[in-house]
C-alpha cells in the first residue's frame, strides 16, 4: 500500500536536508504525524520564520533579524577593527569566546577552484569598499586555515594592499586542516591574541 | 584487515560529515586511492597539514583489498610544498595538476610512471617561475602516460610528412594532416610548423629539465589552444580548474 501523498511529501523534503536518508525522513515525519498539533506548528512557524525573518546585514553579511545586526549597531563595538570569516556560523564561534571587541565580515563561502567559486561570488569587493571608506584600521583575517582558507586569506591581503592598513592572519597557529567552527575558545583566543602581519 | 603503507601525493580533502573528511591521493604503490579520515575536521587532529592537497606524505590506510573507500589510519608529512602554497597561482596550478590527474587516473591502478610525474611537478613548480610552460609540459606528459599520444610525426591519415607552412590538427585522429588530406579530414585547428617542434619537445621531454623549456610568444597560444582541446577531447568536459586559473591569472593582472 502506498503512503499517504502528505506523508511523501515531508519524507522528501527532509530527504534534501544534509545528512538525512530514508530512514531518518521516515522516523522523523513519523514522530511529528504522531505529535500534538500544537509542536507540528511550532516547527512549521519555526521553518517559515527562518526565511521570513532572517535577512543578511547589509554591513557585515551576518544573518539577522535587523538591519544592520546587533553587533554592527553596537555603539561598545571597535569598529576599526575588522575580523572577516568564511560562514555566518563562524561569527557565532568568534563571539562565544568573548573576547573580540571588534565587528565582522563574512565572506559567504572561500575562493575554491573546484567548486568554481572565484573571488567575484563572494563579499570581497564590498569588504575592500568597507576599507576604503569607513575608517578601518586592521583587518583579521580569520579564514579556515586549509588551503583554500589560506588562499583566500592570501588573495585578500593582496587587494587590500592599497588601502595601506594592518591586515592579520589568524589562524596561523591553529592545526591545519581544521574547522574554526569547532575551535574551542582557547585555541581561537591564543590565536587571536597570535595574529601576525601578512605582508 | 590488511594494512596499506606507501608514499602518496594527496589529491583533494572535501567534507563528508561534521567531522569526517574524504581524502583522495594518488599512492606511489597502490594508484589513486580514496580514505575517510575520521575526527580531521575537528581542531585538535591528529593529521594536521597532511591531509592537504598537494602535500606528499607517508601513508598509512587499511580495508578489505578492492574495496572503494579505505580507512586512513596514520599520514605523515615528507614534504609540505609550502611555498606553493604561498604563492597564488602556484596554488591553482598544483590544483590544476591534481585535478587533471583525479579526472585521468582511474581508481585502483598502480600507476608509478603518473605518480613520478606528480611528484616532480610540484617540485618544479616549487622552485621555478614558469608555470605556463611547466603546465602545457604537464599537460603532454600526462596524456602520453595515460595512452592519449598525438600523432605528431606524419600525417595521420596518409602518413606523408607535414607540410613546412600552417598545419592542420585532428582531434577526432588524434593527429596531425597533411595540407593535401586536409580536403577530406577537416583539421579543427591549425598551427605554425614551427610550433609543431615545441609540441614533439612536450611529448618525450623529462619534467624535471621544464626550467630548460621556453617558448617564443608566438608559439605559446597555439600550443595552449593544442593541448587544451586535446584533454577537452579526452576528458569530454572541462575541468573546473582550468577556466578557474585563467580568470584568476586576468583578476591579478589588472586588479594588483
Ligand atoms: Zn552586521
Ligand atoms: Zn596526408
Amino acid at each position: 500500500m502506498k503512503r499517504p501523498p502528505a506523508v511523501t511529501d515531508l519524507i522528501e523534503e527532509l530527504k534534501r536536508m544534509p545528512g538525512i536518508g530514508q530512514k531518518t525522513a521516515e522516523r522523523l515525519s513519523f514522530f511529528v504525524m504522531r505529535g500534538s498539533n500544537e509542536r507540528a506548528n511550532k516547527l512549521a512557524d519555526a521553518v517559515r520564520n527562518i526565511k521570513e525573518k532572517i535577512i543578511l546585514c547589509s554591513q557585515c553579511h551576518g544573518i539577522t533579524e535587523i538591519n544592520p545586526c546587533e553587533i554592527c549597531r553596537d555603539p561598545k563595538r571597535d569598529p576599526s577593527i575588522v575580523c572577516v570569516v568564511e560562514e555566518p556560523h563562524d561569527v557565532y564561534a568568534m563571539e562565544n569566546m568573548g573576547h573580540f571587541r571588534g565587528v565582522y565580515h563574512v565572506l559567504m563561502g572561500v575562493i575554491s577552484p573546484l567548486d568554481g567559486i572565484g573571488p567575484s561570488e563572494l563579499t570581497i569587493e564590498a569588504l575592500k569598499e568597507r576599507v576604503m571608506k569607513d575608517n578601518i584600521q586592521e583587518v583579521v583575517l580569520a579564514t579556515n586555515p586549509d588551503m583554500e582558507g589560506e588562499s583566500t586569506a592570501v588573495y585578500i591581503a593582496k587587494i587590500l594592499k592599497p588601502a595601506n592598513i594592518k591586515v592579520t592572519r589568524i589562524a596561523r597557529g591553529l592545526p591545519v586542516g581544521g574547522d574554526i567552527e569547532y575551535a574551542d575558545e582557547v585555541t581561537l583566543l591564543k590565536s587571536l591574541e597570535g595574529r601576525t602581519e601578512m605582508n | 584487515m590488511p594494512l596499506f603503507n606507501t608514499e602518496a601525493i594527496v589529491l583533494r580533502s572535501i567534507n563528508l560529515s561534521e567531522t569526517d573528511k574524504l581524502v583522495t591521493f594518488l599512492s606511489a604503490h597502490f594508484g589513486k586511492v580514496k580514505c575517510v579520515a575520521k575526527a580531521a575536521r575537528k581542531m585538535k587532529n591528529r593529521f594536521g597539514a597532511a591531509l592537504e592537497p598537494m602535500s606528499h606524505i607517508r601513508l598509512i590506510y587499511f580495508g578489505k583489498e578492492n574495496q572503494t573507500l579505505y580507512r586512513l589510519n596514520h599520514s605523515d608529512i615528507i614534504h609540505s610544498f609550502q611555498p606553493i602554497r604561498d604563492d597564488l597561482l602556484k596554488v591553482y596550478t598544483g590544483i590544476y595538476f591534481n585535478e587533471l590527474i583525479d579526472t585521468l587516473i582511474p581508481e585502483a591502478h598502480p600507476d608509478p610512471k603518473a605518480y613520478q610525474l606528480l611528484l616532480e611537478s610540484l617540485l618544479v613548480l616549487e622552485s621555478r617561475d614558469s608555470l605556463e610552460t611547466l603546465s602545457r609540459l604537464f599537460e603532454m606528459r600526462l596524456m602520453v602516460l595515460t595512452g592519449y599520444t598525438p600523432q605528431l610525426s606524419h600525417c595521420s591519415i596518409c602518413k606523408g610528412l607535414p607540410g613546412t607552412e600552417r598545419i592542420g590538427f585532428s582531434f577526432e585522429r588524434r593527429g596531425i594532416v597533411c595540407e593535401p588530406c586536409s580536403f577530406k579530414a577537416q583539421p579543427e585547428m591549425r598551427f605554425q610548423a614551427g610550433t609543431l617542434n615545441y609540441l614533439k619537445k612536450l611529448k618525450t621531454m623529462d619534467i624535471k629539465h621544464a626550467s630548460r623549456l621556453k617558448f617564443p610568444k608566438s608559439a605559446e597560444l597555439e600550443i595552449e589552444q593544442l593541448t587544451h582541446r586535446l584533454i577537452l577531447s579526452y576528458t569530454g568536459r572541462e575541468l573546473k580548474s582550468y577556466p578557474f586559473i585563467k580568470n584568476m591569472a586576468k583578476i591579478m593582472d589588472t586588479k594588483l
